[in-house]
């Protein structure tokens, strides 16, 4: 499947992943040791999308499970379908009926009956959920534990023993064990800390806010009708939002939303208009918006600051006079 | 290979970084699985093995630039200077070597013809070679338990010699003398001596960088951790600007130490009774036996909260600390109000909505454009003040902490205020900076107030603030 890191990164990349050479290695790794990855990071950096790029580019399905307060094992692994069950019993009465006929004592009747447990204890009866899939896939998998921050200490204690091996015990059917070990990535928001013991078993990746250039990449790839200045003006100009003491940091999902936005209203320049009718689409709190525009001039400023600093830099000293009167 | 990344995890267990043998084990494995020439890999490899936590990436980050790399760019650095000289001469390097190697291969056999390993690395500039042998010196003169700055010129001089730095020296003049006889020109002979010298002083200033980088890898992170627990001990009342920022710092994290450890409080006490109705509702695809049981989940209550605290100069910092981890806590209580005073009292709560945290403290601290903080500290007045026009804000669930030394300036201390603010609210909290025992002496009226108060605590350093705050959310 992936033989080097460059590999997955041109794996990753054909599925329009702009992915740096730290994520790629993580996920070699991760296909190499059979060991599952957590991933952190700032919400919106591409951590879920990236355990769906990676199903995309091995061809495993991805099987995903969202964590929720109050996850149990009955929705994570498996559960009895009761009501299948009292069903079947309804429909097969007159069969228990029958077997139990002859039965001379109450004891006997329900030996006879109890032969037939396996019957309602089968996997006829059973519901999967994502866990079980994941370990009884007859394809290798992957399986997606979306925001397990937000799970239980309990459960993620359960998936602890889950994760190690790769085999759970069904009390009425036996251990079942995972053909192949599915690739499992963990996503979490930090929302607290997950424990030491989980940690240790997992690779860990932290995806941070992209750099500039990573981020124009990503930008190219997503939004390809985007003209190369704007993107340019775009990427910078969210870099330097990243910089202010926000209540929620905009995102590169943020930045593509707006992208998006820019295009569907037709801008071709960042001007400060354009500005200031779309910063609800990166901002999502009224007090950011704020406190963004009363920056605003600032941001633009630096921006026309700084081109005119970049020429000069390249150029030699005795033209950068000349360069910088041209431009303001 | 492994012993070096097993030293390697020594230190970075050294710096506060938690890695079980199961991971330096995994990290092992890692590496067998890539090609470990390309840097980057093999730091992101490490990395994602034993690092299991975002805060703690910058303290490897600059751990390994330490331990991996660096001093073979050193090394490259010093030696390329020291062949530098050589350029501008006139000579040409490679020439030259290419000469005195095509020479020595003539000498072989002959008495003086073959050269140490160390001379040799030296004079072909053969600097992998030459790291090694630094190490392995190093290694033997025990750097490793180098522990300060006065050290690093003993124990470079234990590596040198351990490395026989002189010897290969002498080696190497000698060659140049055997050169010499063998006809060598004298400018070339001129700049090979030169070359020689170059050579050592390179060497040597190698060793004494690796020696103090040394020092820095095992040092790491020590001043660090040792700056933040004296912080956490040290008095408020003795406290630089440069402190004060740093403490913000430490704040912030113990504020959101408690506001995580909360929300695990705060599920625990989830069980409540049954919740019939959700029972049988859940219970329905069962025929509505109850097979799986629903209960109620029974909020915990969480406190109101009426802060007063005095803004005067002498309690200052400890007020803006507090100020802080309430600020931060915010969400954690179902509603502050905040009051400032110092003769007069304020209410600042709209700061806290409106500004961001630096500005809401800082704007809190000069009086908030409620109260006049020029005056002299005045308990009994606030008190009344407060009793008069804003004893509604509290309840049987409000907490009520006041922030303050309780010196009054011999003015009245109207405790019948604080009397009846005690018999309303929940608990009343109340932290002095002072010590317990000077409590009631001088202009102190603490043993006035002291009766009602549930709670009176000694305030001095942020350890004690973030147990009391602890306390209060419990």
């Amino acid at each position: 499947m992936f033989d080097t890191v460059d590999q997955v990164l041109e794996e990753l990349g054909k599925q329009s992943y702009i992915a740096d050479k730290k994520i790629a290695t993580v996920v070699f790794l991760a296909h190499k040791l059979e060991k599952p990855v957590l991933i952190e990071g700032p919400a919106g950096v591409g951590k879920t999308e990236l355990a769906k790029v990676v199903s995309a580019a091995t061809g495993r399905p991805m099987i995903r499970l969202q964590c929720y307060e109050g996850l149990d094992e009955a929705k994570a692994l498996y559960e009895w379908e009761y009501s299948k069950q009292l069903l079947y019993t309804q429909i097969l009465k007159e069969k228990f009926t029958e077997t139990m006929s002859g039965a001379g004592s109450i004891g006997e009747a329900a030996e006879r009956v109890g032969k037939e447990d396996s019957v309602f204890f089968s996997y006829n009866f059973i519901v999967p959920r994502p866990l079980l899939n994941a370990i009884t896939s007859d394809e290798p998998s992957l399986l997606l534990i979306d925001e397990v921050d937000k799970s239980d200490p309990e459960f993620e204690a359960f998936l602890l023993e889950v994760l190690s091996d790769f085999q759970v015990t069904v009390p009425e059917l036996g251990t079942i064990k995972a053909k192949d070990r599915p690739l499992v990535f963990l996503t979490s928001n930090n929302a607290r800390e997950m424990s030491d013991a989980l940690k240790r078993r997992c690779l860990h990746l932290y995806i941070d806010y992209p750099t500039e250039e990573l981020e124009q990449r990503i930008l190219q790839t997503k939004v390809p009708d985007a003209a190369q200045h704007l993107v340019e003006d775009l990427v910078s100009m969210m870099q330097r939002l990243r910089e202010l003491d926000l209540k929620k940091t905009p995102s590169i999902s943020e930045t593509l939303d707006w992208a998006r936005a820019l295009l569907a209203l037709n801008a071709t320049d960042l001007d400060e208009d354009v500005v200031n009718q779309t910063f609800n689409v990166i901002l999502k709190y009224e007090g950011d918006v704020r406190k963004a525009q009363s920056e605003l001039d600032k941001l633009l400023q630096k921006k026309a600051g700084e081109a005119a600093a970049k020429a000069p830099a390249s150029a030699p000293p005795a033209a950068s006079t000349t360069k910088k009167g041209a431009l303001h | 290979m492994q012993k070096k990344i097993l030293e390697f995890t020594n230190i970075l267990r050294k710096s506060g970084i938690r890695v079980s043998t199961a991971e330096a084990i995994d990290s092992f494995e890692a590496l067998d699985e890539l090609s470990i020439d390309d840097r980057e890999i093999f730091r992101d490899a490490l990395r994602s093995t034993m690092v299991k936590r975002g805060e703690e990436v910058p303290t490897f980050d600059q751990l390994f630039d330490l331990f991996w790399s660096g001093f073979y760019d050193n090394l490259r650095e010093s030696f390329g200077q020291a062949t530098a000289g050589l350029g501008e001469m006139g000579m040409d390097l490679e020439q030259l070597l290419e000469q005195i190697m095509q020479m020595l291969q003539n000498m072989q056999g002959q008495e003086g013809g073959d050269l140490g390993e160390l001379a040799r690395a030296l004079l072909t500039a053969d600097l992998s070679q030459l790291e090694n042998l630094i190490r392995a010196a190093a290694e033997q003169a025990g750097v490793d338990r180098i522990e300060n700055f006065l050290q690093v010129g003993f124990f470079s001089r234990r590596t040198l010699e351990q490395m026989g730095v002189e010897g290969a020296a002498d080696e190497l003049r000698n060659l140049a003398d055997q050169l010499e006889q063998a006809g060598m020109s004298p400018e070339q002979i001129q700049a090979l001596r030169n070359l020689i010298e170059g050579l050592m002083e390179a060497a040597r200033r190698s060793v004494r960088a690796f020696t103090e980088r040394e020092l820095q890898k095992q040092n790491h992170d020590y001043m660090e951790k040792f700056r933040r627990e004296t912080l956490l001990e040290k008095s408020f009342y003795h406290l630089t600007e440069e402190e004060i920022r740093k403490m913000r710092e430490v704040v912030e994290r113990l504020a959101q130490r408690i506001k995580n450890v909360l929300s695990i409080r705060r599920r625990r006490l989830k069980r409540g009774k049954l919740d019939l109705h959700q029972t049988l509702r859940r219970n329905m695809s069962h025929g509505a036996i109850p097979f799986e049981l629903v209960f109620k989940q029974r909020k915990k209550d969480r406190p109101k909260l009426v802060i007063l605290t005095d803004v005067s100069s002498s309690v200052a910092n400890v007020s803006r600390f507090m100020l802080q981890f309430v600020y931060t806590l915010q969400e954690a209580f179902t509603k502050i109000r905040a009051f400032v005073f110092v003769a007069e009292l304020g209410e600042v709560t709209p700061l806290f909505q409106e500004l961001d945290i630096n500005k809401a403290i800082e704007e809190s601290l000069e009086g908030g454009d409620v109260i006049n903080v020029y005056t002299r500290s005045n308990f009994g007045y606030a008190f009344h003040h407060f009793w008069q026009n804003h004893l509604s804000a509290i309840d049987n669930k409000t907490t009520v902490l006041i922030l303050g030394d309780a010196r009054n300036n011999y003015n009245d201390p109207r405790a019948w205020c604080l009397r009846d603010i005690h018999n309303k609210a929940k608990n009343v909290v109340w932290l002095n900076p002072e010590n317990p025992s000077a409590w009631g002496f001088g202009d102190s009226v603490m043993d006035k107030y002291l009766p009602y108060c549930d709670v009176a605590e000694e305030v001095r350093n942020l350890r004690q603030l973030s147990k009391v705050v602890d306390g209060l959310l419990l």
